[in-house]
């Protein structure tokens, strides 16, 4: 029983941070057909930039409380989210009608530039994040969950209720869902699809930030190269939700958490990746179209 | 008669391809136009370039005398022109009500005039109503049309370009279409219609155009046309 709560419990932190990351994947996917490997690269630049943030207010002994992490949250994932917009602009806009090949090639070309600018910008060794999240909590069967873990769960809950909010209930939202039905009819409708296609990338991009300062605050180191491995995983949990289908990111990156904190349980932590990638072969080959997904022409 | 839509000598091209030929046409105030021809004549295209989804090669296509060549698509229905394109195109995963509130985007600001759309395309299709929250690929053809008319109209266009709004419904919903569209031009819309059904067509149109291979061939009033030889010959099967 204690094994089982304490698995669900960082299954659960580690599989809310998969699932913000799969979020953005599936949207950009679903609106543009792109699969934006440079995405994991914002995790990472969203924990830089609220590292910067921090270290500026004077990090966690400054005792801004709560509240000042709250707004370094909020003004990172602005920041982030305003870098994933100019990305799409400059890089992806120019090849929306060029095959789809090219525009793979320029993610992956994206997602060098972001590495390495992060690695010239704050450096290639290992930085220690300028805020540490209290290690206390309740004891539940044995288990410990802490209250980080429980306020990290509870703010990415929220970021997904919004967006939820936002898809379904407004305009926006809808246009974005149009656009992802029928590009082509929603600019017979007036809908100046461009800017919907940036308001996602902003969406996409803010999402990951807020998943990277979270998770920098969470392990307390941040690196360059944070983004890779995660990025992957996140496509993963996509993936494994059905690519294009935002509920389907939602409990894609849920499962992939708790999935990879039960093998890691099983096989130890070395294997933790292994379980991870052989899950995405094992979708790949058994189901495709994911738990969630729709059946999807392919346009490259 | 004050011209609302003047095409003067246009081209496009699709790649090498030249799908019109330097084309010029005028839709009046008021008017319901036919455009007819058979496939490959350009029809289509002459919308599309119409619509911005084309961009023609040269030549001017104005709107009450205000150029709309080089506008992106959404400025052009702002304008006041929309275009229902063959097929349909409803977005077949949102509902009913949601493919009405899209066709209101460019009138987004304006709450109350969206609403009033939302219920004139009710009381014009009472049918929508009782579907409002079911999706929109659940619908049957007729009913996918109706929507799709009534989401351009939600733009409130002073033209309505309808690209083959009886394809491949039945006689009856056909009629049904056609009543409309003729009821919608009563109340003030200008209509540029293209139609296979040209007996159809010319029952409702006021002038037609018929178009071959990138050309414009012929123009005349719709009774006229309605008894031409040639047309009658080539698209009404005499």
């Amino acid at each position: 029983m204690e094994i089982l709560v304490q698995t669900l419990a960082d299954g659960l932190v580690i599989g809310a941070f998969y699932s913000l990351i799969a979020l953005g994947y599936t949207m950009v996917f679903g609106i543009i057909k792109l699969l934006n490997f440079a995405h994991g690269d914002l995790y990472m630049l969203g924990a830089f930039v609220g590292y910067s943030l921090l270290s500026m207010i004077g990090g966690g002994d400054s005792g801004m409380g709560l509240f000042g992490i709250l707004v370094v949250l909020l003004l990172t994932m602005v920041i982030v989210g305003i870098a994933g917009m100019g990305i799409e602009r400059i890089a992806y806009r120019p090849l929306l009608l060029a095959p789809r090949l090219s525009i793979l090639i320029t993610a992956i070309g994206v997602s060098l530039f972001l590495e390495n600018g992060a690695m010239i910008a704050w450096g290639a060794q290992y930085q220690v994040y300028p805020l540490q999240l209290s290690h206390a909590g309740i004891n539940l069967f044995g288990a410990t969950i802490t209250y980080t873990q429980i306020g990290l769960v509870l703010i990415s809950a929220l970021l997904m209720l919004g967006l939820h909010l936002f898809i379904n209930r407004t305009l926006y939202g809808k246009a974005m869902r149009a656009i992802a039905h029928d590009q082509t009819a929603c600019q017979l409708m007036g809908i100046n699809v461009h800017k919907v296609i940036g308001l996602t990338f902003f969406i996409g991009a803010s999402l990951a930030a807020g998943a990277g300062t979270m998770a920098g605050a969470y392990y307390g180191t941040v690196n360059f190269m944070m983004g890779f491995i995660i990025g992957l995983k996140a496509f993963t949990a996509a993936v494994l939700g059905g690519i294009g289908s935002i509920p389907g990111a939602m409990l894609g990156g849920l499962l992939l958490g708790l999935m990879e904190t039960a093998g890691t349980f099983v096989f130890g932590g070395s294997w933790k990746d292994v379980v991870a990638f052989s899950l995405l072969i094992l979708i790949l080959v058994l189901k495709p179209t994911g738990i969630m997904g729709e059946k999807v022409t392919e346009r490259m | 008669m004050t011209a609302l839509l003047t095409i003067e000598s246009l081209q496009a091209h699709y790649g090498k391809i030249a799908a019109l030929k330097g084309i010029s046409l005028q839709v009046n105030q008021g008017e319901i136009v036919a455009l007819l021809g058979s496939n490959g004549a350009g029809k289509s295209t002459t919308l599309k370039a119409i619509s911005g989804i084309v961009r023609p090669t040269s030549g001017e296509i104005a709107l009450a005398g205000k150029s709309l060549v080089g506008c992106a698509p959404h400025q052009i229905v702002e304008a006041g022109v929309i275009h229902v394109p063959e097929g349909r195109r409803i977005f077949a995963g949102l509902t009913v009500r949601e493919n009405l509130e899209l066709g209101g985007f460019t009138k987004r600001r304006e709450k109350a005039a969206v609403k009033e759309g939302i219920e004139q395309a009710f009381a014009l299709f009472p049918r929508l109503q009782e579907r409002s929250q079911q999706l929109g690929g659940t619908l049957s053809g007729g009913e996918q049309q109706m929507l799709a008319i009534c989401r351009a109209l939600m733009a409130r266009p002073k033209l309505l370009m309808l690209d083959e709004p009886s394809m491949g419904l039945a006689p009856i919903i056909v009629q049904e279409i056609m009543n409309i569209i003729k009821e919608i031009n009563r109340q003030g819309t200008t209509i540029l219609l293209i139609e296979q059904n040209a007996k159809a067509a010319l029952k409702l149109a006021h002038r037609g155009y018929v178009m071959e291979t990138g050309r414009i061939v012929m123009e005349n009033t719709a009774d006229v046309l309605r008894t031409d030889d040639s047309i009658v010959k080539a698209y009404l099967g005499a």
